[in-house]
């Protein structure tokens, strides 16, 4: 679970530390990838891992409308966004209740990831196996695209001063919109990868949005990496308290520990250095 | 400021004549509608609570709903009481289900309507008195607030499911005993029933614009607009933040025990988070700047919801949702904002108008207000 909380947050904490609009629609996009991968997989038959490419494209186009249609108007006033994105939120989860019906459905894992593999006496099926492994590449694709590529050039540059960018001809709009598709994206992948676990319903996304956004100011607004050890952390940390007391107390437990982390660290665990 | 204490003064006693005599009226004295409205009623208090600490002060509490549904707690508490007095050993029937074998101490004070009723202020107001000592002593602010608020809501509404032998878990606290209170029994289709809880409301309103004028309401607004400056001048920011956060919450518990009263039982939906947006939702659909407009934002949401959810059984969250993207896009300071810029437009034209014949300026002015908005979208 770790591993598609980490991409969830990666999405999340991309729309956040670039644009400061928090994204409450997050969850959303998640069962918008869920959903994407079940009609890829009923009516064209395609397994998950064909289909990520497309439920990718799929998700990030909604999120591409999203944000034209909505949150670029709200950049100057970032609380306004929560409430606008919860809205979209209903607004998405009604239109997929009314086209598909609220069932919960499910999706089949990939036959080739099936069967166990026993590590050191800790026996894990492979399919959760490859999501660790592919979410560290995801993590790794997205730090690539950040610091490595000229896209990612831009991004930073916006983050830091979107005045003098636009003044060296970066369109920061554009880099916004292409921005929250990305992260739209990254969702809609969690999304797909997920539905072998749970079952897929239209309110599936709103309480992994909670965790996400936790997530994300746990490890540092504009930080990847402590997106990632914060999102590897709320799971071991959920585990261990679930272990010591039971599951809804390890939870209590969990989200007290983040309320005194927030108190006493707002900057997160591993502060974006950036000057701003 | 004159001017607009008068105009507040007016928008007020508007409100208290709509809902004590025009609503009534309107819906015919009927019971069960009017138990509808006061179910409304009772969401405009919340709607309200909320607009004291986020218009007011500033501060988003998005975990509005937790002190909310601890004062519905409490209230139901005290009625599951009174409903298990034949029981054996006076315990609550859930209790019995789950093996509970003598009534918890906790539960013990709430055989009493009085210590109930301050219990229902008290325990929210000391909840958020320490949540905002804890979260304003350390300069925590905006976003992180917001943040801080929603999280605390998601621990408290799992721990009230969890705790099912002391709380009804799930199922929540259900068979309620009508209320007792100085020898009369609050019947919830009565049109008694429907005053008191317009009473409460419109008390709860006055003593809500008492703190919004008073001097502490002027610090307060002024923090909103820069805390930093307040602090300079010598002002005691986190006091004044957490008085505000706990006013809030005590009406929140009160709205909380009202709307157990006429729904007649309490649930932990009552503590979701969707719930809790949503009384955000009304605040800003109503504009948070006015604790009135709040209220009427609060009432007329749910009235729509409850009017759309009969025409369109699914689609009405969508019309929710969408009306919910648009007021925030359009109308940031909501429905209260619209009538103070059409109101300062009337002014402006009147004034340029003077001196025209009366009548037809008026019209006119109107119409040309009216266009100047269509214009606006």
């Amino acid at each position: 679970m770790a591993s598609i909380l980490l991409m969830v947050a990666l999405g999340l904490a991309i729309i956040y530390g670039a644009m400061g609009v928090i994204n409450l629609a997050h969850g959303e996009f998640v069962m918008l990838g869920a959903y994407s991968a079940w009609l890829l997989q009923t009516y064209f038959g395609f397994s998950i891992l064909v289909s990520l490419p497309l439920v990718f494209l799929m998700v990030a186009l909604a999120g591409l409308a999203v944000e034209r249609g909505v949150v670029r108007w709200l950049y100057h006033r970032p609380l306004d966004t929560i409430l606008a994105t919860w809205g979209i939120g209903i607004v998405l989860q009604q239109l997929v209740r009314m086209g598909v019906g609220s069932d919960s459905r499910y999706v089949g894992r990939p036959t080739i990831l099936d069967g166990n593999v026993a590590i050191g006496g800790v026996v894990m099926s492979n399919y959760r196996i490859f999501l660790i492994f592919f979410s560290i590449a995801v993590l790794a694709g997205t730090w690539y695209l950040l610091t490595r590529t000229e896209f990612g050039t831009k991004l930073r540059a916006v983050i830091q001063n979107k005045e003098i960018s636009e003044c060296y001809g970066i369109r920061a709009e554009h880099v916004y919109a292409l921005t929250f598709a990305y992260g739209a994206g990254l969702a809609g992948i969690a999304g797909a990868l997920v539905t072998p676990l749970i079952s897929v319903t239209p309110s599936m996304g709103t309480y992994l949005v909670v965790d996400a956004f936790l997530v994300v100011i746990v490890g540092g607004v504009g930080s990847l990496l402590g997106t990632a050890v914060a999102s590897g952390l709320v799971g071991e940390a959920t585990a261990f308290f679930s272990f010591l007391f039971n599951d809804t107390l390890g939870r209590v437990a969990v989200l007290l520990s983040i309320i005194l982390l927030i108190r006493f660290r707002p900057q997160g665990l591993f502060p974006d250095k950036v000057r701003r | 400021m004159n001017r607009s204490f008068a105009f507040d003064c007016i928008g007020y006693g508007l409100f208290a004549v709509l809902i004590l005599l025009v609503v009534p009226w309107a819906l015919d004295f009927d019971g069960f509608e009017l138990n509808t409205f006061a179910r409304y009623l009772a969401l405009g208090m919340v709607a309200m609570a909320l607009a004291l600490s986020w218009g007011c002060a500033g501060i988003l509490n998005l975990g509005q709903a937790a002190t909310f549904g601890i004062g519905a707690y409490v209230m139901a508490m005290h009625l599951k009481l009174r409903a298990s007095e034949n029981m054996p050993g006076g315990m609550p029937d859930f209790m019995g289900w789950t093996n509970v074998e003598s009534l918890p101490w906790f539960w013990e004070p709430f055989h009493s309507l009085s210590i109930t009723i301050a219990a229902g202020f008290l325990i929210p107001a000391l909840v958020a008195a320490v949540m905002g000592t804890f979260m304003f002593r350390g300069r925590i602010t905006g976003v992180f607030v917001a943040i801080i608020t929603l999280a605390f809501l998601v621990a408290i509404q799992l721990v009230f499911i969890e705790e099912q032998r002391y709380t009804g878990g799930q199922n929540g606290l259900t068979g309620l005993a009508p209320l007792q209170l100085f020898g009369w029994t609050a019947d919830n289709y009565s049109l008694d029933f429907y005053y008191f809880v317009a009473g409460c409301l419109i008390v709860a309103l006055m003593l809500g614009i008492g703190l919004v004028r008073s001097k502490v309401g002027l610090v307060l607004r002024a923090i909103k607009e820069d805390p930093d400056r307040v602090r300079f001048f010598g002002y005691d920011v986190a006091r004044y933040e957490t008085l505000a956060f706990c006013a809030s919450a005590a009406i929140a518990g009160w709205a909380g025990m009202l709307y157990v009263l006429v729904l007649e039982f309490a649930s932990p939906t009552y503590m979701g988070v969707s719930f809790s947006l949503a009384i955000v939702i009304w605040c800003a659909v109503g504009g948070r700047e006015s604790l009135v407009a709040a209220a009427m934002g609060g009432i007329i949401v749910n009235m729509l919801e409850g009017r759309l959810s009969d025409v369109f059984v699914d689609g009405w969250t969508l019309f929710l949702g969408a009306a919910f993207i648009l007021v925030v896009l359009l109308m940031p300071r909501g429905l209260f904002g619209l009538f103070q810029m059409a109101l300062a437009r009337t002014q402006v034209l009147c004034r340029g108008m003077r001196g025209d014949s009366g009548v037809l300026g008026k019209s006119t002015t109107a119409i040309v207000t009216h266009t100047h908005d269509d214009g606006r979208r």
